[in-house]
């Protein structure tokens, strides 16, 4: 929003100046235009497209369209006369009656020409946008009010109460709480041994009790599942781009599980944003997932034109955008893409001068940067001392040996020095987009390069169209190769020699014939990375003649027939594959590249760029990071993170606080969680708020740890609004019908994923293992076939849902139908909907008929065969986790006698009560 | 301008799913807990409950225990329930509907102004249509021998021959069509209809969607999902061949068993409402499972053909032709014993991703287009007319609107392989038939090649808001809150095209 400070001192000298040039006279000739054309819309009464001609400012600020209605001096610049001359009917000025005759578009143009001289409004100056939106403005931490409550939150809480002449609910009962609790902090309901342990522990100290539950929650490896899963639901990450061929991101979970670990080692929120935004330079590479959460189109369904290519970037750049403004900013900043946002200070200029700061991320996967103490860092090295022993045995018994990597291939052989190499294939086609060879002086320097000095030969006569043999060492990967073939029945096969400009010591080949392939996709039929054929390797001695090193054919009969070597291939081949599962490796967490500039793109079209616009944040917050679009690609992120994460920013810690509070209370303070903006609410305590949030940036409790997450929600959790009852009573609804007020604690539905975790709890079957790739429910597709589940209920599948594979818009045929986001737009919060498709689900899907019949078998160990009543207890106990009433355990053993008792446990995981958060 | 927690909407309160008394007995409001209940539930209201409100949203009054009864349009509607036919692959209109004697006299030429890549590559010549066109009924309106059947009945259509989109790729094309949106994540047009009207018929879904019998279309679920509106509202996707997910009884289970499971579950269900006196959602998930049991009997009733005589079998080319025509004709039939049971909205897909079928998946034709489309008319054109002229001997179209539509059109020009038409999103051709629209009327037009709209150019934001307001909704005033914005199937943009309204 701009603001403008006219300065009403008359300059007499400067309109004579202009004047002078005798031309336009503003009062006669340009004012009369502009109030019987203009002003009509664009003045006091109306501000259509939030612009005004009034006045010298507003005219050179223009409106929502980002750009200058006047640019004293130059017309062409002016978008005034853009509108007013262009013939396309949505933009075309003005609206309705006759265009501007020739004669006044000439002295507009003339008049702006000299100056835009604007008699007495010639010293005003425009000031930095700046904003009185509550969230914008510095947090205050105001005094807790001074009423007798356990601690501030329930002070702050009991202050509005009291207004409306309410009061906290009695205190919830212990199996209640106990229910809220774990569900609200893990996830997963409790067992009944625990539930039993908890209430006797309550009836000796409630308070201790309860103490005691909150820190095991906050300690249980499933805290960070929970947590994870709230965070992936708001930016929208999944496992596949979306699109036409919805193709699965190979190890994106990488991220997920990053997310986890954060969460369960209370990474503090500051570095948990910066890691996410610039983890490559801070050794958390996997974190960087986060930018590329959002759904994107592939390159081969956007197509070859070129402005579908331009339009398909800034789709993905605007991805970004959506993720980091529902997030972390909690602004619709996709609003301000086209035109200045309509209710918030955000210009289209800030719009494009935050897209810089991602100009050099790409949509794609690289082999992320982990640091030394990185738990994937750490297996890699374990993995690695495996692999050189087991290196070490093949040297001496075999001297050569080949490795798989999946992606590529490796030939190991004893140290030469040599001049050349010459590669001999077994077969008619071969087909290679990269080979490289390595040396003991530098294992990682390729001296293949033709950037090395290195030269290819192969032979002509088998060049294939774009196969040019150069493709094999220019350092690129994909489909883009070396193509050659052999006639059939030809002497000569493919080959290829490697002539280093000089010579050098080598002991390792490495090839490959679509490695990016490999490394990108995954669960495609017919895709197995490119087999390679077998081939000869020889080396070249001084005097040019050509000496075997080794052959893989005949080395793979030499392994083959030995039993021993077999075996120490085997481990060897085993290793690496542990390696590729368990170390850093190429992850679908993003891709940098080389920052183009940015412009401004007038209504958010490629085609109509704009002014060239600095990597910054919000102008209104003071966004400037003192960059230019020189700026080194990572060097933007950083410092956007490290501006993002200052303690007074005034956003970060509000949006956090509130969103912690959200799933807490299953509302947050700010209803809008991803909208702290005007067109979002207004928080309900304001002052509850902001103490958070100082709280939150910078505890009082002595050795807090700043944007501590845990301690946060330990202060939530331990209030006496969170313990008491959530009951109804008639007085509270009167006078607060939604609870906002929290006169007692809302009691809501649970999510898919508790539904689903809790069953296979209760059936003993719950795998509890953290982390690491998930499990899939569809089946190996062909490039654009529709993802088709394919099992949703084996045994693979019984760990917890968060470790489902996220597939977008892909219906799982049971938990889907609960409001389980399709990741296709920012989801700050689920919607909470009742569908027959649910009650369907929940009946008859093959998951719950056998999870039922095995929380029945659970249900009958430790009862007599006989004793239904025994066996229907367990039942209650595993599933509700309390004993049945009278009545329900009477009509549960006539069902379990005449129906069995998977039928009662079938009834009881589609009951109210197992779904609901008391 | 925040939003005045006192600002409520007295339509759409009873979406306040749970924790909703204000049904009960007039209740006075603590404001800000109301707004803060209506902003979840996406209920913050823009018109301040005035009556009258000339202009914002018009929140649909939504019972939580009966999210589907049917609710009163914005203003009288001409039609009460839609068929959508979705052609996924784009269909030629040079070729079916769209008349161009220019393309016959400059065969075989490349003018300037043909684009040298289009967006699969390099462009060709010319070429003229690959069926002869004929004129058809009273109305004589030119249309092409690939589609007899249908063009027979081309005095009953409206069509529009001046649409443009903003994409020229398929899924985009998709999305944008049946979400207003080329990303995905957004409300489909079933799903904002039956958030708006509800359902006249309680025991079937509200919205339906049948899958081509080759698989879904490129945007799979999103062309019938739900996007961020309740997932109540999402369509619920079964054909002739596949029944909907879990809705038979497992085989583990006898009906006694099934029974006893629900009167167990309704005995458990009654004990914790008593806690929960007020709670609407735990009252709207008991009657779920109720509406869901209904649904096991009438679904299975809904997809049983046997009963259909022979006579209406053949009509629909059910018992003859290709294996894939035989599906879609039966298809068809479950569409027509849909719409006359009163499910609100029917979408209807011939064609499915490319990974399907037989040789030929969807209208996509980039080579070959000679042979492809008539594959993939051979299974379209009997079937669909058959549908539409029974609808009509039935009465049916004096309450159903059809929709036949495609996301884009196909190139005058050939592509650099000679033999295929690329994607046009400049111009592209749909007709509207029954209830509330012109018969026999052609409006809008493409150049003279059929290469741009030019006259009274249509977009898909205007061809949207028609339907809508055609089925008595007022296409700027449905809105959801999401995400900092009042959300609508048509963006920003679009205006109802008055003409096409009977």
């Amino acid at each position: 929003m701009q603001t403008h400070r006219l300065k009403s001192a008359w300059l007499p000298l400067l309109f004579v100046a202009a004047a002078a040039a005798a031309a336009v006279d503003f009062e006669t000739e340009i004012k009369p235009i502009l109030s019987k054309r203009c002003l009509e819309c664009h003045g006091p009464e109306k501000q259509k497209s939030s612009f005004r001609v009034d006045g010298r400012l507003a005219l050179l600020a223009g409106g929502d369209s980002g750009k200058p209605a006047v640019v004293a001096g130059d017309p062409a610049k002016s978008h005034l006369m853009f509108v007013l001359r262009t013939n396309d009917p949505d933009i075309s000025m003005p609206p309705k009656g006759d265009r501007l005759s020739a004669a006044q578009l000439a002295l507009l143009e003339q008049w702006i020409t000299e100056g835009a001289v604007w008699p007495g409004q010639m010293e005003a100056v425009a000031t930095k946008p700046v904003s009185d939106h509550w969230s914008l403005r510095p947090v205050v931490r105001l005094a807790i009010p001074p009423i007798p409550a356990r601690g501030a939150v329930d002070a702050f809480l009991l202050a509005e109460l009291t207004k409306q002449g309410l009061g906290f609910s009695k205190p919830a009962e212990p199996r209640a709480l106990l229910r809220r609790a774990s569900v609200t902090l893990t996830g997963l309901l409790p067992t009944a041994e625990r539930a039993d342990r908890f209430v006797a522990d309550h009836a000796r100290d409630a308070d201790a009790a309860y103490r005691a539950l909150v820190e095991e929650l906050l300690a249980s490896p499933h805290f960070g599942e929970r947590w994870a899963q709230h965070w992936l639901d708001v930016i929208r990450w999944a496992e596949t781009n979306g699109s036409e061929a919805n193709l699965y991101r190979k190890n994106a979970w990488i991220y997920r599980d990053y997310v986890v670990r954060a969460f369960n080692t209370d990474l503090p929120y500051d570095r948990f944003i910066r890691e996410q935004l610039a983890g490559d330079q801070l050794g958390a590479g996997d974190a960087t997932g986060f930018l590329v959460a959002g759904p994107h189109v592939p390159a081969a369904t956007v197509g070859q034109e070129p402005t579908a290519i331009r339009q398909a970037r800034a789709d993905r750049l605007d991805e970004v955008m959506q993720t980091l403004g529902a997030s972390v900013l909690g602004l619709t900043v996709s609003c301000a893409r086209c035109h200045n946002h309509k209710f918030d200070p955000i210009s289209i200029k800030d719009y494009y001068s935050l897209t810089a700061v991602f100009q050099g991320v790409e949509f794609g996967g690289r082999r992320p940067e982990l640091a030394p103490e990185h738990p994937r860092q750490q297996r890699a090295e374990e993995l690695h001392r495996q692999v050189q022993a087991r290196r070490a045995q093949l040297r001496d018994r075999l001297g050569v040996w080949s490795e798989d990597w999946g992606g590529y291939s490796e030939f190991h052989f004893p140290a030469r020095q040599t001049q050349a190499l010459r590669v001999e294939f077994a077969s008619n086609y071969v087909s290679v987009d990269e080979l490289e060879v390595f040396g003991p002086a530098d294992q990682g320097r390729n001296l293949a390069l033709a950037a090395a000095g290195t030269s290819l030969v192969g032979d002509q006569a088998m060049a294939q169209l774009r196969g040019e043999i150069a493709k094999a060492n220019d350092g690129k990967f994909g489909t883009e190769g070396w193509k050659a073939r052999a006639e059939k029945g030809a002497k000569t096969r493919p080959w290829v020699e490697i002539r280093f400009p000089h010579p050098q010591e080598v002991d390792r080949f490495r090839l490959s014939s679509n490695r990016e392939y490999y490394f990108e996709t995954d669960y495609l039929a017919g895709e197995g990375g490119g087999q390679l054929p077998p081939f000869r390797l020889l080396s070249q001695r001084p005097d040019g003649t050509w000496q075997e090193i080794g052959d893989t054919a005949a080395l793979g009969r030499k392994v083959k027939a030995d039993p021993l070597l077999r075996q120490a291939d085997e481990a060897l081949q085993g290793l690496i594959a542990d390696l590729n599962e368990e170390g850093p490796r190429h992850s679908f967490v993003g891709r940098f590249i080389q920052p183009v500039d940015t412009r401004v793109l007038l209504r958010g079209s490629p085609e109509t760029p704009g002014d060239a616009v600095p990597p910054a944040g919000f102008a209104v917050l003071g966004g400037d990071l003192d960059l230019d679009s020189s700026a080194p690609e990572s060097v933007r992120r950083l410092r956007f993170a490290a501006w993002l994460t200052r303690p007074e920013h005034p956003l970060t810690a509000r949006v956090m606080v509130n969103r912690l509070w959200h799933h807490v209370f299953g509302a947050g303070l700010v209803v809008t969680a991803a909208d702290f903006g005007k067109a979002g609410m207004t928080p309900s305590h304001p002052a509850l708020l902001d103490f958070l949030a100082s709280e939150f940036t910078a505890p009082s409790r002595p050795g807090a740890q700043p944007w501590g997450v845990k301690d946060l929600l330990r202060t939530l959790v331990l209030s006496d609004a969170f313990r008491q009852d959530s009951a109804p009573s008639a007085e509270g609804l009167r006078r607060d019908a939604g609870s906002a007020l929290l006169w007692r604690f809302p009691p809501r539905r649970v999510e898919a994923e508790v539904i689903r975790d809790s069953v296979l709890l209760a059936s003993g079957k719950l795998d509890r293992s953290v982390g690491g790739r998930g499990f899939r429910i569809h089946d190996v597709k062909k490039t654009y076939a529709q993802w088709q589940v394919t099992d949703n209920h084996g045994p693979q599948t019984w760990r917890r849902m968060l470790y489902q594979e996220r597939m977008r818009r892909v219906d799982d045929k049971i938990f889907t139908a609960f409001d389980f986001p399709d990741c296709g737009q920012v989801s700050a919060k689920r919607a909470i909907s009742t569908t027959p498709l649910q009650a369907l689900n929940l009946m008859n899907s093959d998951f719950i008929v056998e999870q039922a019949r095995f929380v029945a078998e659970e249900a009958v160990k430790g009862a007599a065969p006989s004793d239904h009543a025994a066996q229907v207890r367990n039942g209650f106990r595993l599933l509700l986790g309390r004993d049945p009433s009278a009545a329900e355990l009477a009509a549960s053993v006539e069902v379990a006698r005449e129906s069995g008792l998977p039928v009662v446990c079938r009834a009881l995981i589609n009951s109210n009560e197992f779904g609901f958060l008391p | 301008m925040s939003f005045d927690p006192l600002h409520l909407s007295p339509q759409g309160r009873a979406l306040l799913s749970r924790r909703n008394f204000l049904h009960q007995a007039g209740l006075t409001l603590g404001g800000v807990g109301l707004a803060k209940l209506l902003a979840m539930d996406g209920l913050l209201a823009a018109d301040t409950g005035r009556p009258a409100a000339a202009s914002g949203p018009i929140r649909p009054d939504i019972d939580p225990r009966r999210p589907y009864a049917p609710r009163k349009a914005h203003f009288p509607a001409a039609a009460e329930q839609v068929l959508i036919i979705y052609c996924p692959g784009a269909v030629s209109h040079v070729d079916t509907f769209d008349y161009k004697p220019a393309l016959t006299r400059y065969h075989g030429q490349k003018p300037p102004g043909v684009p040298a890549v289009t967006f699969e590559g390099p462009t060709g010549s010319i070429a003229k249509p690959f069926w002869e066109f004929k004129p058809r009924g009273q109305s004589g309106k030119m249309t092409s021998e690939l589609l007899p059947h249908l063009g027979a009945l081309a005095d009953d259509f409206c069509f529009v021959h001046s649409l443009h989109t903003q994409t020229s790729a398929h899924p985009q094309g998709e999305n944008f069509f049946n979400t207003g949106f080329t990303a995905e994540g957004y409300p489909s047009f079933g799903a904002w209809v039956t958030y708006a009207l509800g359902t006249a018929n309680s025991e079937l879904p509200a919205f339906v969607a049948i899958n081509d019998p080759r698989g879904m279309a490129r945007s799979g679920k999103n062309n019938f999902g739900s996007g961020f509106l309740p997932a109540s509202f999402q369509g619920t996707d079964f054909n002739a061949k596949h029944p909907p997910a879990n809705l038979a009884r497992p085989s583990a289970y006898t009906p006694a068993d099934d029974r006893r499971t629900s009167d167990l579950l309704a005995r458990l269900n009654a004990g914790h409402l008593e806690r929960f006196p007020d709670d609407n959602d735990l009252a709207a998930r008991i009657a779920t499972y109720e509406l869901a049991g209904r649904m096991q009997m009438s679904v299975p009733d809904v997809m049983d053909l046997s009963s259909e005589p022979a006579s209406i079998r053949q009509e629909y080319g059910v018992e003859s032709g290709t294996e894939l025509k035989r599906e879609y004709a039966k298809n068809c039939l479950l569409a027509r014993r849909l719409i006359e049971k009163g499910v609100r909205v029917v979408q209807l897909f011939n064609g499915s991703d490319p990974s399907g079928g037989n040789g030929i998946t969807n209208w996509d034709s980039h080579s070959d287009i000679l042979k492809t489309h008539a594959m993939q008319a051979e299974i379209m054109d009997q079937p669909t007319a058959a549908l539409i002229a029974d609808l009509k001997r039935r009465g049916l179209l004096e309450k159903t609107l059809i929709v036949w539509c495609t996301e884009f059109g196909r190139m005058p020009f050939l592509q650099g392989n000679g033999t295929g038409r690329d994607h046009n999103p400049d111009a592209f051709t749909c007709f509207l038939a029954g209830a509330g629209v012109k018969k026999g009327f052609s409006y809008g037009e493409s150049d003279e090649f059929g290469a741009k709209a030019v006259v009274n150019k249509a977009s898909v934001y205007d061809f949207n808001a028609t339907i809508l307001r055609l089925m008595g909704l007022d296409h700027e005033r449905l809105t959801y809150y999401h995400n900092g914005l009042e959300r609508r199937l048509t963006n920003v943009h679009g205006h109802y095209i008055k003409d096409l309204l009977a």
